[in-house]
């Protein structure tokens, strides 16, 4: 087990920069997810942990060790890839033995472990099968499994679950967690879904265009992103983005919007002080920090376009006056009607405030 | 998952097309066969009889090929008076010695050009083709000069180098098109397995397995078959079964039984290694192993 450092890291093909700049610090033992949409550099940044990609720019450095010029095999780690990678010749039993057996084990331990990993990826039934006779879910599976049957200082996981089906997907999340909680080894987990990342990880990383935005818990990431980016890629349904105008009135901040004119509570003003002087801010706000209701009391109005019920709760599509439309998520016996006229109140205690310039949250 | 089952569609088009390959297989099979029974037959025939043939287009009378009491005298001439035991050993070493350099340097050269970049690599690998290019006869001359300065010739070492010179940009050629086609991903999962580099090229060799059964088969094949180095190169200590059939056509004597022997000598283990290494040159062995 060992604690990873990434300093400075640069990954570029050619001319094409995949990862900029990259710092990361994983304690020993954390779970930390990289996350960001298709093609911002998670794989790359990866690869170059378990040495298959050369490191452009910067050092990686497993505990006090500088990993940058170590092999792949002298690295200490086990790898999941986003394509399987199972060796096609070999049964599903050969290619989870396969690491053991290039680190010279008994037959016996093998077997031990492979039976392990087999019960806990309900695989056994599959030892003997080759990678062609099996499900996509089922191959999956077996790459995780040879991962797993190892005791490495570092796992790394390339989308290991992305291809199951939504039910095993579900269950996989929490066996996975399970598994490194047990067993203790420092993980670092690429993925693109932002379920699997909040779900599971102690501390995220979020990269677009090979650019970390933040790095942080969970909760921090979902209730202080530091930009714009994060704070709409994260969370599902996405975040609302409104502009409006702040002005000041007898010492109080008002957020203000063709269809609404709410205070900023006090302690939120002290930091929006600097925005008064730009040209509008743009507000945000999750779905279920919204509060509909049919009648014309709510601090903005507006009309209802569309409700789609989703059994446990209902999403309203909201026009809100001057061209805005909103989602809010609410209550499953809500009984609003297309073109309903609606009103909605924010929770200002948990509403976001980004410049309009930078997308950078003012707190 | 693709199930390696063809899907088979009944048409009236079909149909015909179906018996059109059935005829087309018959003439096919009598077009190739009918001339390695005679040399088959022949073979074991003394010369009186393998001579008496029924007249053009008595068909009824055809059974007067197969009228004959079988002898190996012929063979036994062959392998006894003739010398033939130690041809038949030169062929194999030779074919068999430069299949085996070839296979092994060969898919060692083609892994490194297949997977790794370098400067010059387009020109590297045109120039190994273009080894290729010009025909044997050209080059025969200027390597009959190098390998007599060596003390090469009439050895069996100096046979196996020239058929090495010919097959071994032929292996890269063709193996470097099959290493092209397995993925990276599971020579990395091998090597963060914990295996080195070459160890990681073994473990994807299985996968080149029919690109190199392919080879070996060419490689023995033109070898096993070649006269012209054979008749030049070795001529003396390492002369093989081709040259050898040759020397049985005498001015005053061709000695029909013997060539025919010799014919059905040469042709046997070829078709044998044929069947044996047919599962190889089965591909399809990567299906399933990657995420399309
Ligand atoms: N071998 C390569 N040669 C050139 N460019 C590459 C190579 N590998 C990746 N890239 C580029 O680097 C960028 C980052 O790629 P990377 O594979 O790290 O993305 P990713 O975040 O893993 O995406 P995905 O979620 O689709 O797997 C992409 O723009 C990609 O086109
Ligand atoms: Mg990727």
């Amino acid at each position: 087990m060992a604690s990873v450092t990434i300093t400075n890291v640069w990954k570029y093909y050619g001319k094409t920069v995949a990862v900029k700049d990259l710092n990361i610090t994983c304690n020993d033992g954390e779970f930390v997810s990289v996350l960001g949409p298709s093609g911002c550099g998670k794989s790359s940044t990866l690869r170059m942990l378990a040495g298959l990609e050369h490191i452009s720019a910067g050092d990686i450095h497993f505990g006090d060790t500088r990993v940058n010029d170590l092999e792949p095999k002298d690295r200490d780690i086990a790898m999941v890839f986003e394509n399987y990678a199972l060796y096609p010749h070999k049964t599903v039993y050969e290619n989870m033995a396969n690491p053991l057996r290039l680190r010279n084990e008994s037959e016996e331990t093998i077997k031990k472990r492979i039976a392990f990993a087999a019960e806990m990826l309900e695989i056994e039934h599959l030892l003997q099968r080759k990678p062609m006779e099996l499900s996509g879910g089922q191959k999956q599976r077996t790459a995780i499994g040879r991962a797993i049957v190892r005791e490495p200082k570092l796992f790394l996981f390339d989308e290991p679950i992305a291809h199951l089906d939504a039910k095993l997907r579900a269950r996989m999340r929490g066996e996975l967690k399970i598994m490194q909680r047990r067993l203790g080894t420092t993980m670092i987990y690429v993925t693109h879904d932002q379920l699997e990342a909040m779900s599971m990880a102690d501390r995220i990383a979020v990269m677009n265009n090979g650019v970390l935005q933040q790095f942080g818990t969970p909760q921090e990431i979902y209730n202080h992103p530091v930009n714009e980016w994060v704070a709409g890629f994260v969370g599902e349904p996405p975040m609302n983005f409104i502009d409006c105008d702040l002005i000041e009135e007898g010492g109080s901040f008002y957020a203000v919007h063709s269809a609404f004119k709410v205070a900023v509570p006090s302690d939120q003003a002290v930091k929006l002080r600097g925005a008064l002087k730009s040209s509008g801010v743009r507000m945000g706000i999750r779905p279920d920090q919204l509060a509909i209701s049919l009648g014309q009391d709510g601090a903005a109005k507006g009309s209802i376009k569309i409700t789609e019920p989703l059994g446990g709760d209902t999403l309203v599509d909201v026009d809100l006056k001057g061209a805005n439309h909103v989602l809010v998520k609410t209550d499953a016996d809500f009984r609003g009607q297309m073109n309903d006229p609606c009103s909605l109140n924010f929770d200002t205690s948990r509403w976001h405030f980004f410049s309009k310039e930078t997308g950078v949250a003012y707190f | 998952m693709a199930s390696r089952d063809v899907v088979v569609y009944k048409t009236p088009l079909s149909r015909i097309w179906n018996i059109f390959t059935v005829v087309f297989i018959a003439f096919y099979l009598l077009w190739t066969l009918l001339p390695l029974m005679i040399m088959f037959f022949s073979s074991f025939k003394d010369l009186l009889a393998a001579f008496q043939l029924p007249p053009v287009g008595a068909f009824s009378k055809i059974g007067l090929f197969f009228d004959f009491t079988p002898t190996t005298k012929h063979y036994y001439n062959l392998f006894v008076n003739l010398g033939f035991t130690t041809y038949f050993f030169n062929s194999i070493v030779a074919a068999g010695g430069s299949a085996i350099i070839s296979v092994v340097l060969g898919s060692m050269c083609a892994y490194a050009l297949s997977r790794y970049d370098f400067r010059g690599k387009p020109d590297l690998f045109f120039w190994i083709i273009s080894t290729r290019m010009a025909p044997v006869v050209a080059v025969l001359v200027p390597l009959y000069a190098i390998f007599r300065g060596a003390d090469l010739i009439g050895t069996k070492a100096g046979l196996i180098l020239a058929f090495t010179t010919f097959n071994l940009p032929f292996a890269i050629w063709i193996l470097k098109g099959f290493f092209d086609n397995v993925p990276y991903a599971i020579e990395e999962a091998s090597m963060v397995d914990g295996s080195t580099r070459f160890q990681a090229f073994r473990a994807i060799l299985p996968l080149v397995a029919p690109g190199i059964g392919a080879f070996v088969i060419l490689c023995i094949l033109f070898a096993w078959n070649d006269f012209l180095f054979s008749s030049i190169i070795g001529s003396g200590g390492a002369k093989t079964l081709p040259p050898a059939t040759v020397e049985l056509v005498q001015p005053q004597n061709i000695q029909w039984g013997s060539i025919m022997a010799a014919g059905v000598v040469t042709t046997l283990p070829m078709m044998f290694l044929g069947l044996l290494i047919r599962r190889y040159l089965v591909t399809g062995l990567t299906m399933g192993a990657v995420r399309e």
